[in-house]
């Protein structure tokens, strides 16, 4: 034996030893930190980390997220974070919770140093931008222009309408849409089925066994009427495939919407449809939550990949192939199985919560069950229901979430933009229903914000028109209450929102009501500008979507005239060799085959 | 081993150890560690158990280093050898039942190149340890009073670094 190799080994491993009893745990504390300021974009507080490996086990306290947002806010804090690892999963490079816990989780707590990283900026996603930008564009002080009658002059080209590329996009989508349902709509795939029962029928009607015969005919009429159904299934599909391109065609309303108001805009007019004064009304506020919102669902995205399974079954080595075999027991890489939460939610009065967070994975194919998190809690005259479900078990990943939380105390709401025109709400008590579902990119959801109870006091100072300005105090005097209502469609990266509120209504009905005629005058123009630059592309769409639906109807209508005649040729001709007229030769035993 | 650990067993290895077994079984041991992909436990193991042998670390070194330009030949040969014994139905349940093994996956031994690289590298083992002792046998005739009066060798064992780790060592 070479000793002298052997004890500087025996040495290292004492080394090895001293490591993770000394240096292990700041080490992770330190990796962890940087781990989470990286993820939250914030800078990140952790009091301890406590890791032991006999027992394998972790524990971490005294944790503090801070927030990208605001400099002195945390985005969560908790006091500790605890758990056991299985050790047998451990020799696998597996780490498997059987139980962790949560405790004292709070949300928006003050912190009394910066939260803010070195060189790390925020980034705002377009669409939240966008809702920030049209509050602040908004001025409501240029209604007066409306009377100069200023927007005649403005010109509008098909170039700059963002409609104009939607219709040419729908026009390329239908047109490969359309020519793969004609290719679907015809009929020589029936044609083939139908060709071949034929010759089967002249096959066994030359046999002269009749039982086979029989046994034969019984087998073909169940394929012309398997035949029939199968078309009949296939022309339903089609027709419902084609109705649904028509669902494009909304969207092109609603950039044509934009457009006009875009091209309000350049006329120096403020929208004033429902749906723009609630934008501007609670666009902002809703805008950071929104945003708030989707960054969790983009993180939680991120570390539940799209299909773990693709990487688990990867087979091809650097050298050589790797051969897997069953698995007694398989795991993931890293499961939570059950993660006990408990908190507070809110500051000045806060409301305890507690709940559970179950099956948290990187491989949700292996462990096969979604993951699930319900929290609730409740407290004099309030109440938190929050429950959620991420299923990535399939090929795609889908879920959803709903949260009701009744009893808010409302201390102070601001909606608009001081510079135009807003509301200051204070007192009261608010509810908060919400529901988001989403699979794959593709996100959808619905929230409804009730504030009951409170003051609304008008902020119109900027309004430079006085009969605006006193018809907008007036619309909202004596207000105790506000509905602001968000729907969320689109992806992830590209989502679309549309908000509505009562006050917006409101504004709309005063806006109406001081220069409603001027207003409607100069939208119609701004209108038949938009109309005049959109006609050759709407009316090419017209004409495809008009010719191409006439054209597949023929089609699947001659289709289903020759599968429909040949059919019941076949049938009848079944029908008369299993039961021939009076007096003739044959007449087959009933059998069930 | 780092580096500096490797340059010194080199040039120790080339006037010690240099008996024509040692140099014989250096050249085997290197031949079948050098047959396998090396981020396997299998390898390092192998790697350990060359280390600890008195055995000709040299030669053993330069049979790996060969081994990596011969390997994308070899695993043409290591690799359906591999492949047959892993999928064959009277070896599933040996495979089936040391891949629910903890720690033994981490050997790699579902890799056809592993398996199939240690089947062969076993098989060849005693043909490789005679060709290598013969080479031993020469080597030591002709070649060691050459190399260990090489310029070469002479610079290494004269730089400070060395001088210096290989006396705090």
């Amino acid at each position: 034996m070479r000793w002298s190799y052997i004890l500087p080994r025996f040495a290292f491993l004492i080394l090895v030893w001293a490591f993770f009893f000394f240096a292990f745990d700041p080490l992770l504390k330190w990796s962890l930190r940087k781990g989470m300021e990286k993820a939250a974009g914030a800078k990140v507080e952790i009091a301890k980390v406590e890791t032991s490996f006999l027992h394998p086990s972790f524990r971490m306290t005294g944790v503090a997220v801070g927030s990208a947002q605001e400099e002195f806010t945390n985005t969560l804090e908790f006091s500790a974070l605890e758990f056991r690892i299985n050790g047998a999963p451990l020799l696998e490079k597996k780490f498997i919770i059987d139980e962790a816990a949560l405790a004292g989780l709070k949300f928006g707590t003050p912190r009394k140093t910066s939260a803010k990283l070195p060189f790390v900026k925020e980034e705002e996603s377009s669409f939240v931008a966008g809702l920030k930008e049209e509050s602040k564009n908004m001025a409501l002080g240029r209604a007066a222009d409306m009377k100069s009658g200023a927007a005649a002059s403005v010109e509008v080209s098909a170039d700059s309408l963002s409609s104009a590329k939607v219709y040419q996009d729908l026009q390329a989508k239908y047109e490969a849409q359309y020519a793969e349902l004609s290719k679907k709509a015809d009929s020589k795939e029936y044609q083939a089925r139908l060709d071949a029962i034929k010759t089967s029928y002249a096959e066994a009607n030359a046999k002269a066994d009749f039982l086979k015969k029989a046994k034969e005919f019984s087998k073909m009429r169940k394929d012309v009427k398997q035949l029939t159904e199968d078309f009949k299934n296939d022309r339903k599909l089609i027709e419902e495939t084609a109705a649904s391109l028509n669902e494009g065609l909304k969207t092109a309303e609603e950039a044509r919407r934009r457009d006009i108001d875009a091209v309000m805009g350049k006329m120096k007019m403020p929208s004033m449809d429902a749906q723009s004064l609630a934008r501007l009304l609670a666009g902002p506020a809703v805008a950071d939550k929104t945003q708030s919102a989707l960054k969790w669902l983009a993180l939680v995205r991120k570390y539940m990949p799209e299909n773990s399974q693709k990487k688990m079954l990867k087979a091809e080595a650097k050298r050589g192939r790797v051969i897997s075999f069953p698995k007694e027991q398989a795991y993931p890489s890293f499961l939570i199985k059950k993660l006990a939460v408990s908190g507070e939610l809110g500051l000045d009065v806060p409301l305890d919560i507690a709940g559970t967070i179950e099956g948290i994975t990187t491989q949700p194919q292996i462990y096969g069950k979604p993951l699930t998190a319900a929290l609730k809690g409740s407290k004099a005259g309030r109440a938190l229901d929050f429950r959620a479900l991420a299923d990535n078990t399939g090929s795609v990943i889908k879920g959803n979430a709903q949260l009701r939380y009744s009893g808010i105390a409302v201390k102070e709401l601001a909606l608009g933009n001081p510079a135009s025109v807003g509301a200051s709400i204070t007192g009261g008590t608010g509810r908060f229903e919400g529901a988001l579902s989403f699979e794959g990119e593709k996100i959808n959801g619905a929230a409804d914000y009730r504030i009951a109870g409170a003051k609304v006091v008008p902020q119109a100072e900027a309004i430079q028109p006085a009969p605006l300005k006193a018809a907008v105090m007036r619309s909202m005097s004596g207000l105790t209450g506000v509905i602001i209502g968000a729907k969320i469609s689109g992806t992830l990266a590209n989502p679309d929102i549309a908000l509505t509120t009562d006050l917006a209504e409101k504004l709309g009905g005063a806006f109406k009501d001081v220069f409603g005629a001027e207003y409607a005058k100069v939208r119609a123009q701004a209108q038949e500008k938009v109309d005049a630059a959109l006609k050759p592309f709407k009316s090419k769409l017209d004409s495809l979507t008009g010719s191409r639906q006439k054209e597949l109807k023929e089609k699947l209508d001659a289709s289903q005239k020759n599968i429909n005649g040949s059919g019941d040729a076949l049938l009848n001709d079944l029908k008369e060799q299993a039961s021939p007229a009076e007096g003739g030769k044959m007449k087959l035993p009933k059998l069930k085959f | 081993m780092n580096p500096l650990s490797i340059i010194r067993q080199f040039i120790k290895g080339l006037t010690s150890d240099t008996d024509p077994e040692q140099i014989g079984w250096g050249i085997a041991l290197g031949f079948l560690i050098g047959l396998l992909p090396k981020a396997t436990l299998t390898a390092q193991l192998l790697l350990v158990l060359l280390m600890a042998l008195r055995v000709n670390i040299p030669m053993a070194l330069l049979t790996m280093l060969a081994m990596l330009f011969l390997n994308p030949l070899m695993d043409k040969l290591t690799d359906p050898v591999g492949y047959y014994l892993l999928t064959s139905s009277a070896l599933y349940p040996l495979w089936a039942r040391l891949y629910n093994i903890p720690v033994v996956p981490w050997t790699g031994f579902n890799n056809t190149v592993v398996a199939g690289g240690l089947v062969v590298g076993l098989v060849l083992l005693a043909p490789v340890y005679l060709l290598g002792k013969k080479f031993g046998v020469a080597y030591n005739a002709s070649l060691r009073d050459k190399l260990t009066g090489s310029k070469f060798i002479k610079g290494l064992k004269a730089s400070w670094l060395l001088d210096w780790y290989f006396k705090g060592n």
